[in-house]
């Protein structure tokens, strides 16, 4: 994996075109860019697609990329993930009932890292977390990881949507809180 | 600049996912007009984006790559978002000042908290961004962002109807139906003429375009005319209607015989409808 640093030369060089730049930036990315619409489509064609739309996307609006605002490989994942809810949205909630076994078996937080691994801002983004009461940490991480619609959610925790609704709402409110936002 | 509880919540949902597909496609709408905004679900993205460190990696099919590589082949990087130089002025009248206007809209816009959440009624906030990414839409619209290219679907815009006219007030309506706009509908504040611009409909032989203004204060459709006979129709027909009906009626297009209807009723459905919003205010906002 390259360094952020090393990330955004090769997306400023990609801005200008630079297609060798391109493969070395895809190279670096792709498998967690993959990993993160994966989790989220469940479905290796969709998402092969998404990441395939997404980098077409990265290629033609590198020069939008802003380093003061964001880490190179946060705003790449970004572009992937709006792309994946955006499809799973739009194949609505059928979805759910396809893959019972894959809902249950999607954990809340994946592949835990070692402490020690992981940047103070994931650190301090999993303490405003940790904050919220344990139904709403899930609501979160569930909503964020596995791109439930609020329908599902509602579902999973038997409650209505609207309820759903105000918690997603409520929780987000309060993690601004606790980031200082 | 603040935004409301609802707004901030909206980014932060955006950002989360948890969005349907109407909504997102408005935070879509907003962010392409308002710079602030799109900071402000930038900003989501990014502290919640960490969250992805904790995702493991998983390697895409080798063929990924050639599509990519396919796909952009023959596509030069684009510079961000710009408005097209060649717009018609209909289009410049509206877009280049709805930009400039939104922000200041949007503080309206929090006065209704639930709003936003309802598909039909946009805001005047967003309705002035519709105006906006209408003319990049007929313009471009393989330069939008897949959730603001014309949808398939009939998008009734509403917006509050704004103050007594005052002097220079422009407002515009699409007129439009299950894809593209058909008519762009343009109203001057103060005189009350109206220009209708023909923009994706193409009456059948023997028929005519006939558009209607539509108002609860009013006991049936008034006609406006047959349009769509060019490519521009103006006219100053509703200066005999106040200022309050010309703003909350719907404009409505239906399908006559050659001509227009011969005794001042409708005879189809309207096939094209749309509302009045305010693009252009009369005075331009601090900012």
């Amino acid at each position: 994996m390259l360094t952020p640093a090393e990330l955004v030369w090769l997306i400023a060089a990609v801005a200008k075109g630079d297609e060798a730049a391109f493969e070395r930036l895809y190279a670096a990315t792709r498998a967690k860019l993959f990993g993160v619409v994966l989790r989220i489509l469940r479905r290796q064609d969709l998402a092969e697609e998404v990441v395939q739309e997404a980098y077409v996307k990265i290629w033609s609006s590198a020069g939008q990329f802003n380093p003061g605002l964001s880490s190179p490989i946060t705003w790449m994942a970004s572009i992937a993930r709006n792309r994946a809810i955006d499809v799973v949205r739009k194949r609505g909630e059928s979805s759910i009932e396809e893959e019972p076994a894959a809902m249950e078996v999607a954990a809340e937080t994946p592949d835990p890292l070692a402490r020690r691994e992981m940047t103070e801002e994931l650190k301090r983004m999993l303490e405003c977390v940790g904050r919220l009461e344990p139904d709403r940490q899930k609501l979160v991480l569930l909503a964020y990881y596995n791109g439930w619609s609020r329908e599902q959610l509602a579902a999973k925790f038997e409650t209505p949507v609207n309820t759903v609704k105000t918690w997603l709402r409520r929780s987000m409110m309060d993690i601004r809180e606790c980031l200082g936002l | 600049m603040a935004y409301s509880e609802d707004h901030i919540a909206l980014a932060a949902e955006y950002a989360l996912g948890t969005l349907d597909v109407d909504e997102r496609a408005q935070v879509e709408t907003m962010m392409s007009v308002d710079k602030d905004f799109t900071a402000m679900v930038e900003a989501w993205e990014h502290k919640l984006g960490v969250l992805n460190q904790m995702v493991g990696s998983v390697e895409p099919g080798p063929e990924v790559w050639d599509k990519i590589r396919a796909a952009i082949g023959h596509a030069e990087p684009q510079t961000p978002l710009v408005l097209p130089q060649t717009a018609p002025s209909i289009f410049a009248e509206a877009v280049e000042p709805a930009a400039e206007v939104a922000p200041s809209n949007v503080i309206q816009m929090s006065d209704s908290a639930k709003r936003w959440r309802s598909v039909a009624s946009f805001t005047s906030a967003l309705a002035a961004a519709l105006v906006a990414l209408i003319g990049i839409q007929l313009a471009a619209p393989d330069w939008l962002p897949e959730g603001l290219r014309p949808k398939a679907r009939t998008q009734i815009v509403e917006a509050k109807a704004p103050a007594p006219a005052v002097p220079s007030a422009q407002y515009v309506a699409v007129l439009q139906n299950g894809g593209s706009p058909a008519f762009i509908l343009t109203v001057d504040g103060a005189t009350k003429n109206f220009t209708v611009r023909k923009v994706g409909a193409t009456a059948e032989a023997g028929k005519s375009f006939e558009l209607w203004l539509i108002s609860d204060k009013l006991p049936k459709p008034r006609s406006l005319g047959v349009i769509g006979g060019s490519d521009f129709t103006a006219r100053p027909v509703l200066s005999s209607y106040d200022a309050d009906t010309v703003n909350a009626a719907t404009y409505a297009v239906t399908v006559e015989q050659a001509g227009g209807s011969p005794d001042g009723n409708p005879h189809s459905t309207p096939i094209f409808t749309g509302k009045l919003i305010e693009a252009v205010p009369a005075s331009a906002p601090a900012r």
